[in-house]
């Protein structure tokens, strides 16, 4: 019987389209999950001070003005490749020196971390920075 | 209003709408801050304003999608809502969990925050869009799963049609990927990977299935024509929605570490993206033109087609820009990113949520079909003032883009960021300036509901 | 204009349509476009480094590529039998053809299976190049369509069997036997792009 549209054969195909795309996103999961450990430097975490840095980073909503990897607020420059374009002494100093003061400049507010803290956080710099971003971003200025 | 339990959603929707003026305020310090660097430094941070402009976004969405169902479920399902009191009991939580949440931002340093709210039981806290205190996602999900049973158990005891179940998916899928942002894992990531599971299976997923029945209520009623070819034609829709936007999820995952092959099939599946928007336009435009009724609310109809459009625009042809890997290489990450994301949230989910406010509003208000001749005049005005500057918005946002881009990431000699914004600075003026015209347009639009007194009557008496 | 739903039985007045339902062949036109660039997007990919696409192209067992295709080919006679058949008003006849569809079904997924472990083994996987994602990717995903054109001609000849069509109403026969049609073609222009074409 040709010529027929109906609701219930627009239904059908909404639910099998979705769980079939489902399956198959499931199924790219899995495998990107496998395929991760060659490419997320997962070996950095090893080292308790990685995992305390990214929790400094998110306790102090890094995110909110910073894009690490691309992704966050766009107010203040990409940190994902900040250890490579910096170096760890560099990091440390200038978030010791916030804020600048500068008139008219944005600024950053002080954090008040130990010393200890700014390792973990450089530590946790230096994981993201040799991240298989797939050669992202394209140059050292992120 | 054809059943008494349908007034729970007027506050809200009320709620709503003052969450939106709180949003925008705040976007109007980000904006100022962009060019005036220390604007308000160091009370309010860009962060903590950009929390709680993007926070009170979220609220304000999930109030007004929450007031839609309460107000076409009971419809749709030809019964009275399960349990209004638990709707009311519900609202008064949220709101105040949002309030605290946002007097949290304020007031007190993130990192406090986080120590004050117990955020080392389980970490949840300073990601983007989910800076949630612990205490508040749990709020959340306990609002959410008490919501999900007051609408499921009406829908149970009425009439299953196709807009309240399609309405149900997405918000059952709404609740169920919010789970994921309990899962805050060391490895980068795979925090990156799984977050994108709440977010991108939210606004270009199941979000779109809310949309969708929205849109499908509001025509059936704004325009008489058939359910059978309105609700077929939604189920056309969101079948392309998720069969284009569930493996799309790939375009997120380009550059932070996952495997490349989904370069391939992120941009295949994301560029297609678009065609339900696409769809969503014919359907609304086609379905208004065959319109049965001249129905008096002229400015439901306005924006129910303005969502279509804007929200094709926005998230489909702004999206499509920068989704493919190639370009998006250059793009991930700059103004590009914000022009995108402004225009794909307000055409489709505050304009959707605006659509069904202007419908419902003049039934809960005891107003009749619709507000008076002038108050709908104010109300089109206050759409085509946000639209318009959203639009210019956009355009702007875009211009800076595509700047950024060229200075700093596709040159031979590539700038810094700081440099670079620096340069760009005209369209942020520019931006703003139209922000402030959008807010003048939002104020416009509170003011419309007071235009020709509370029922109408009193325009009515003039004329 | 009327609802669509309602169907006009009388051949003038219809209007030319596909044979099923109208929902399937959105569908259709949908998944036709994503492979469609699919396929563009491999031969943008191979351009890109044609000797390495040659190269594994090689590795590739097209005995099994060429068994998959005479397997789906049937199948697709079958389903065509299947269709005639309830056209005729048998509506256990056409269960029948429509199981025999099914079972092309299996052995086309038994041989996949072996063409993957044969593959797996080797330690290719998605990740390995280019070429390799394209030919799992391409193929998983074709076979996944199989896999869902089983179960469709699965549950449509179970109605059929149950007598749930008539000679008049038998558009899910038709739909069915589109969606089966439209994996069929897939694979006859997959198979030749990533077997045999240099």
């Amino acid at each position: 019987m040709s010529g027929s549209f109906t609701t219930s054969a627009a239904r059908n195909i909404f639910y099998g389209g979705t769980i079939f795309f489902f399956l198959m996103f499931l199924g790219l999961t899995y495998n990107t999950e496998q395929v991760l450990p060659k490419r997320d430097n997962r070996a950095a975490l090893a080292n308790p001070a990685v995992a305390a840095g990214k929790k400094l980073w998110e306790v102090n909503n890094c995110i909110g003005c910073h894009t690490l990897l691309g992704e966050g607020a766009y107010f203040a420059p990409e940190l994902g490749n900040v250890y490579k374009r910096r170096g760890g002494e560099f990091i440390k100093a200038w978030i010791k020196a916030q804020p600048t003061g500068a008139p008219g400049r944005r600024q950053m507010p002080q954090f008040n971390l130990t010393d200890k803290q700014l390792d973990e956080l450089v530590a946790f710099f230096k994981y993201v920075g040799e991240i298989d971003t797939a050669k992202w971003p394209p140059n050292i200025e992120g | 209003m054809q059943f008494k339990s349908q007034a729970v959603s007027k506050p809200y929707f009320i709620a709503a709408i003052g969450l939106f003026v709180a949003q925008i305020l705040f976007g109007l310090i980000m904006g100022l801050q962009y060019v005036m660097g220390d604007f308000l430094f160091p009370h309010i941070p860009f962060n903590v304003a950009r929390m709680v402009h993007t926070n009170a976004l979220i609220v304000w969405l999930l109030m007004g999608f929450m007031g839609a169902a309460y107000y076409l479920v009971p419809e749709e399902s030809e019964t009275e809502l399960f349990s209004p009191k638990l709707a009311i009991a519900l609202f008064w939580i949220f709101l105040v969990a949002a309030a605290l949440t946002v007097v949290g931002y304020l007031l007190v340093p993130y990192a406090t925050l986080a120590k004050m709210t117990g955020n080392d039981i389980i970490p949840t806290m300073g990601r983007e869009f989910l800076e949630q205190p612990l205490i508040t996602k749990v709020g959340i999900v306990i609002v959410a799963l008490a919501f999900l049973f007051n609408i499921t158990m009406t829908v149970l005891k009425g009439r299953k049609t196709a807009i309240n179940t399609v309405l149900l998916v997405g918000l059952w899928g709404l609740a169920i990927f919010f789970l994921f942002s309990f899962y805050n894992p060391d490895n980068v990531v795979r925090d990156k990977f799984y977050w994108w599971w709440v977010v991108h299976l939210w606004v270009e997923g199941v979000w779109e299935l809310i949309l969708g029945a929205i849109l499908a209520f509001v025509l059936i009623k704004t325009t008489g024509v058939d359910r059978e070819v309105i609700e077929k034609w939604l189920y056309v829709i969101i079948s392309l929605a998720l069969i284009t936007g569930i493996i799309g999820t790939g375009h997120h995952y380009y550059w932070i570490g996952t495997p490349e092959y989904w370069q391939w099939w992120g941009s295949i599946f994301s560029a297609l993206e678009p065609i339900p928007f696409f769809a969503m336009v014919i359907y609304a435009f086609n379905i208004v033109n065959r319109r049965r009724r001249e129905h008096p609310n002229k400015a439901a109809t306005l924006w129910a087609l303005g969502t279509a459009v804007m929200a094709f625009l926005g998230a489909g042809v702004w999206g499509f820009l920068h989704t493919l890997a190639p370009v998006n290489f250059y793009t991930h990450g700059t103004q590009i990113t914000a022009a995108h994301g402004h225009m794909a949230f307000y055409g489709a989910y505050a304009m959707i949520v605006l659509t069904m406010i202007s419908y419902a509003m003049p039934k809960l208000r005891g107003m009749g079909e619709a507000a008076s001749e002038r108050a709908q005049l104010t109300e089109m005005w206050s759409f085509w003032l946000m639209t318009v500057s959203m639009v210019f918005i956009t355009l702007f946002l875009t211009g800076a883009g595509v700047l950024q881009v060229w200075l700093q990431r596709y040159s031979e000699a590539p700038q810094a960021f700081m440099a670079v914004q620096e340069q760009i600075k005209i369209f942020y003026w520019m931006r703003e300036t139209a922000g402030l015209v959008f807010f003048t347009g939002l104020v416009l639009y509170v003011i419309s509901h007071f235009v020709g007194g509370p029922t109408g009557a009193k325009a009515k008496a003039r004329a | 204009m009327t609802a669509v739903a309602v169907v006009d039985r009388t051949p003038a007045a219809r209007l030319p349509s596909p044979p099923g339902d109208l929902a399937i062949w959105i569908f259709i036109l949908a998944e036709l476009l994503v492979f469609g660039l699919l396929f563009v997007a491999y031969a943008f990919a191979r351009a890109g480094d044609v000797a390495l696409f040659n190269h594994h192209q090689q590795g590739l067992d097209q005995a099994a590529g060429l068994i998959n295709t005479l397997l789906l080919v049937t199948g697709s006679y079958f389903v065509a039998r299947a269709v005639a058949a309830v056209r005729g008003g048998s509506g256990r006849v056409c269960a029948l053809w429509l199981a025999a569809g099914f079972g092309t079904g299996v052995l086309f997924v038994a041989v996949k299976f072996g063409e993957y472990a044969d593959k797996f083994a080797a330690g290719v996987s998605l990740s390995t190049n280019t070429f390799y994602m394209f030919y799992l990717g391409l193929t998983f995903f074709h076979l996944m369509h199989v896999l869902m054109g089983m179960v469709i001609l699965a549950v449509v000849a179970q109605k059929a069997w149950r007598g749930g069509y008539s000679r008049v109403e038998h558009a899910g026969v038709e739909t069915g036997a589109a969606y089966w049609h439209m994996v069929d073609l897939v694979w006859l222009i997959l198979f030749p792009l990533l077997y045999v074409m240099r």
